[in-house]
């Protein structure tokens, strides 16, 4: 059986059809679950925030406008909802990164487990703002239009800050690592 | 080459977007300065390695969870022009209406006298009960009260449950969630008033949804019903 497109799905709920908003669910349950835990490097809150951008995309889906795809709304609302909670903890809340110290270098970087924690540690160090983009391009592989789409902003001005984070995502590997 | 530029180019080359004379320019400056290379290659071991995090699987309740905190109502169609359009229209008409009224009145000598009106305001700040659900044939139990402060909607819940309890919230196109609910003791660890912002006196139902450890445990609808 063909799977139906976002489009039909979406006119199906709006149509009061609860299975299509399932589907919808199903389909993108993983990636904005994986979306907040990277923004947030916390499993429950990323769960809560799951839930909630679900719940508002099916209150407000009389809004979307079908000229824009519906995996960057969908997206933009995860994200802002993501950025939401890390504005609501106390400092003494943010993860730190000290446990990342004596982590592996960039030139270590390839190798399993190790490496995926040295990028979690190292990415909770850059602004929230900045790991957004990090997590949006290499974690949902996003086009830079789509970036562009979710966060609001002008194609150029995403590029800079990709290039940014990166940019801070290595020094903060460097200055953390053994190299 | 300046800095930024030779940043650019390596980022860009990351990204599959140089075009030929990029290319050429960025393999001018590898050639000629080994830092652009030390860099390029920590650059590009840390974008494969960001590219290789796999994706973690959501945890198993998450899609039951949702369904089951859905609003009972499914969301209406946007409006079209035409009917936005006449909405408008109306408002503005009625908008002109109801000024010109004003106007009349008070051009009409109709204003009454400042001993006429005083005090009748201060007894609407009072909180008004709406509508108000009795909890008891479940593991939640207690009241849940929906008042109005002026034009403000709020919820009182006074609950009473053997486990912390989350509380969906949905209605009139807003959502939130109030989260564990008499997680500590003590007589008010089940009570608490939040405002509902956003939330209209329209006669939309407020759904609520009651969770402990993230499964749906029972459900409640209030309605602040027009005219109240």
């Amino acid at each position: 059986m063909n799977e139906e497109d976002d489009g039909t799905l979406v006119r199906r709920c709006r149509d009061g059809d609860r299975a299509a908003f399932e589907q919808l669910v199903i389909r993108y349950q993983k990636a904005v679950y994986n979306a907040a835990l990277r923004l947030l490097r916390d499993a429950e809150e990323a769960r809560d925030v799951a839930q909630t951008t679900f719940l508002k995309v099916f209150e407000h889906l009389a809004d979307y406008d079908p000229s824009f795809k519906f995996y960057s709304w969908i997206y933009r609302i995860a994200v802002n909802e993501s950025l939401n909670v890390l504005g609501r903890r106390r400092p003494h809340e943010q993860i730190s990164g000290e446990e990342a110290d004596g982590a592996p270098g960039p030139d270590r970087l390839i190798e399993g487990q190790e490496a995926r924690r040295a990028i979690e540690d190292a990415l909770m160090r850059i602004s929230p703002e900045l790991r957004t983009v990090i997590v949006l391009r290499h974690f949902m592989h996003l086009s830079y239009q789509d970036m562009g789409e979710i966060l609001v902003l002008p194609e150029k001005t995403v590029k800079s800050r990709l290039y940014s984070a990166r940019q801070l995502l290595r020094d903060s590997l460097v200055q953390h690592g053994a190299t | 080459m300046a800095d930024a530029a030779r940043l650019a180019l390596i980022h860009a080359e990351i990204d599959g977007e140089l075009d030929a004379r990029q290319r050429a320019e960025l393999a001018r400056s590898l050639l000629a300065d080994p830092e652009t290379r030390a860099l390029r290659e920590d650059l590009k071991r840390l974008c494969t390695a960001l590219d290789g995090v796999e994706q973690v699987e959501p945890p198993a309740q998450l899609l039951t969870n949702v369904l089951a905190a859905l609003p009972r109502s499914h969301p209406m169609p946007a409006q079209s022009w035409w009917s936005a359009t006449v909405w408008r229209y109306a408002a503005t008409l009625a908008g002109v209406l109801v000024t010109g009224a004003i106007v009349f009145a008070l051009l009409d000598g109709q204003r009454p006298a400042a001993t006429d009106v005083a005090g009748t305001l201060a007894g609407q700040r009072a909180a008004t009960t709406l509508d108000t659900v009795q909890l008891s044939d479940g593991p939640v139990a207690g009241r849940v009260t929906l008042t109005r402060d002026g034009a403000d909607l709020g919820l009182r819940l006074e609950l009473r449950a053997s486990a912390p309890v989350d509380v969906f919230v949905a209605g009139g196109g807003y959502t939130f969630r109030i989260n564990g609910l008499g997680r500590q003791d003590g007589p008010d660890a089940g009570r608490r008033t939040v405002a509902l912002p956003g939330f209209r006196m329209d006669g939309q139902a407020v759904n609520l949804t009651f969770l402990m450890a993230g499964q749906e445990v029972g459900r409640a609808t209030l309605k602040a019903k027009t005219g109240q």
